[in-house]
């Protein structure tokens, strides 16, 4: 059985600019996208930075009205039937934002376990175990201003898991939080899937979506462009191999040199301070080394890989490399 | 709507009462309008009335106290939806089962409850301070007053929150609107002083009936007829105000959902 049905889901944001001649500007965020989800299916949505994925995950939460298209939960239309959806999803949009930070972790969960409708006894019990799980049982009572961003991060999901929603969106949930809070973070979605609950998870981290979701679409400027198994998309890679050369201060002109390659499929490239991580796909594997270092033409460079490629790489290639 | 969900709605509302008292309870800016301004205005007033008659001290103590509520309608109750969206929260109260105008009822019952801490403290700023012997001359109907005051202003607010979401240039004029309603509304000196075709703005004004119906019944003596009077326009502007806050709730909410304007950008 279908948890979500998404038909030709589409969303315009229109903007009022200038001042004295206004016009409207109209920004195509999701231009077409059908999927389905099942019961009890973890599934991922990656994509560049203004894919669409935060603007599908709110039109399903009923935080936005569609431009065109359906999208029920449950059977309930996300529009029409918005009331009736609230009562069976939970979210979380990813950032410290949306928790009362002049209130204690206990406070917070109380308020919003009343305004879900959670009998009181419920959550005198549901409260407790929902900190144990989430790892804040002995922060519950100090105020959230001085909680860490991870811990606001697991708060968000206590408050999401008040009303033992079957469904939940969870968009970039581990989005800045450190690698031990990120891993702690993943245990919890795992922990949640093994509940059966159905989740719609929306992430950069492709070894998150690798290693997290039973499937993955990957929606690049509002639209799905592919959507299979991480395996299967694995397979769109399968003829390739990844050369990843660390260099330190390439040129834009090496860089357009670089991609005019024959045999260079697509080139992503991974800035960090003074660094630059060059990510080739090509199907001459070590082969193309020479040429590539030929290419780099006095550029100093570090250490030089050739590697298997990833759910990553296919998701590079999928989305043009332009992420 | 069921019984079941009239008392559901009620004990959440409370919680919501009860939660955003707490949150506010260390705003300064909300201690301001609740205790300070109306303080200076209590103290300016008193002064005024130095070696006047008791019952001029307790106009006062009660009008203190209105003005307090007032602004405390004015800027927390008026800029709460605004106010949640800035800190990110309004997509989380949006998105839960429990209708809008609920939580925002319960926001504005804090608001409203905490602001009569000015009166409290305006009493005891002329008993104290002034030695005023203050008394009040029906104690029971002034409670029933103050009872019908609360919900009267909390209509009022439901009513304003979601202007000032919709209309940004009415919420550019929110400080001119502090000081007209003190006046048109009878809170520190008779709307009698004023010119007549003032008269009909001050009808429309809950808080000019609460003026009334409390004013009345501390200080004056008022006959039994003009206090039920003011407590059945109350109950009457109650229920118009709330019936045209459930519409604009419903346009508001929509509206935001379409402009995408319920996170800011």
């Amino acid at each position: 059985m279908n948890a979500i049905e998404v038909k030709n889901l589409q969303r315009v944001y229109r903007a009022h600019i200038g001042v004295i001649k206004r016009s409207i500007k109209e920004v195509m965020a999701v231009e077409d996208i059908s999927f389905e989800i099942k019961s009890g299916e973890l599934f991922g949505l990656l994509g560049p930075n203004g894919a669409g994925k935060t603007t599908t995950v709110k039109m399903l939460a009923t935080l936005l009205i569609p431009t065109k298209g359906t999208a029920t939960i449950l059977g309930y239309d996300v529009v029409k039937d918005a009331n009736e959806v609230r009562k069976h999803i939970g979210f979380i949009f990813g950032g410290e934002r949306g928790l009362y930070w002049r209130l204690s972790g206990i406070d917070n969960l109380r308020y919003f376990a009343s305004l879900y409708s959670v009998e009181p006894e419920v959550s005198k019990k549901r409260i407790p175990y929902l900190l144990e799980m989430v790892g804040l049982k002995d922060r519950g009572n100090e105020r959230v201003e001085g909680y860490s961003r991870g811990m606001k991060q697991r708060l968000h999901v206590a408050r999401t898991l008040l009303h033992d929603p079957e469904i939940l969106f969870l968009d970039e949930p581990t989005i800045g939080l450190d690698p031990v809070g990120a891993r702690d973070f993943r245990l919890v979605i795992r922990n949640l899937q093994s509940e059966q609950k159905t989740i719609l998870l929306t992430t950069h981290y492709m070894f998150e979506a690798d290693s997290l979701c039973q499937r993955v679409a990957v929606i690049d400027k509002g639209i799905i462009v592919a959507l299979d198994s991480p395996s299967e998309l694995k397979k769109h890679v399968a003829d390739l191999s990844v050369i990843e050369i660390e260099t330190f201060g390439t040129s834009d002109e090496i860089v357009e040199r670089l991609r005019a390659l024959s045999f260079v499929d697509s080139l992503h490239i991974e800035e960090q301070d003074q660094r630059q991580m060059l990510l080739i796909q090509t199907a001459r594997g070590a082969e193309a080394v020479p040429d590539v270092m030929n290419s780099l033409n006095g550029t100093r460079v570090g250490r030089v890989i050739v590697r298997e490629p990833t759910l990553e790489d296919a998701y590079v290639r999928l989305v043009g490399g332009h992420v | 709507m069921n019984f079941r969900n009239i008392f559901r709605y009620w004990r959440t509302m409370l919680t919501v009462a009860e939660v955003t008292l707490r949150h506010q309870l260390n705003d300064s800016f909300i201690l301001f309008a609740i205790l300070v301004q109306p303080l200076i205005i209590a103290v300016l007033a008193l002064f005024m009335l130095k070696d006047t008659a008791a019952n001029a001290a307790m106009f006062v103590v009660v009008g203190s106290g209105l003005t307090g509520l007032w602004s405390s309608l004015l800027f927390i109750s008026g800029n709460s939806i605004n106010a949640e969206r800035w800190q990110g929260t309004l997509e989380s109260l949006v998105g839960v089962p429990t209708p809008f105008d609920v939580i925002v009822f319960g926001k504005n019952l804090a608001n409203v409850v905490q602001s009569l801490l000015s009166m409290i403290v305006a009493y005891l700023l002329a008993a104290l301070f002034f030695g005023y012997s203050l008394h009040m001359d029906q104690p029971l109907l002034f409670f029933l007053s103050l009872f019908l005051s609360v919900f009267a202003f909390i209509s009022f607010g439901l009513v304003i929150a979601p202007i000032f979401v919709m209309y940004r240039e009415v919420q550019q004029w929110q400080n001119a609107m502090e000081y007209p309603v003190y006046i048109l509304a009878g809170f520190l000196f008779p709307v009698l002083l004023l010119p007549g075709w003032t008269t009909p703005i001050s009808y429309i004004l809950p808080p000019y009936w609460a003026a009334v119906a409390l004013h009345g019944t501390s200080t004056a003596s008022a006959p039994l007829e003009q206090t039920l009077f003011a407590w059945a326009m109350m109950v009457l502007l109650s229920i118009i105000f709330l019936f045209i806050a459930s519409r604009l709730f419903k346009i508001m909410l929509y509206k935001a959902r379409v402009d995408a304007t319920l996170d800011v950008q």
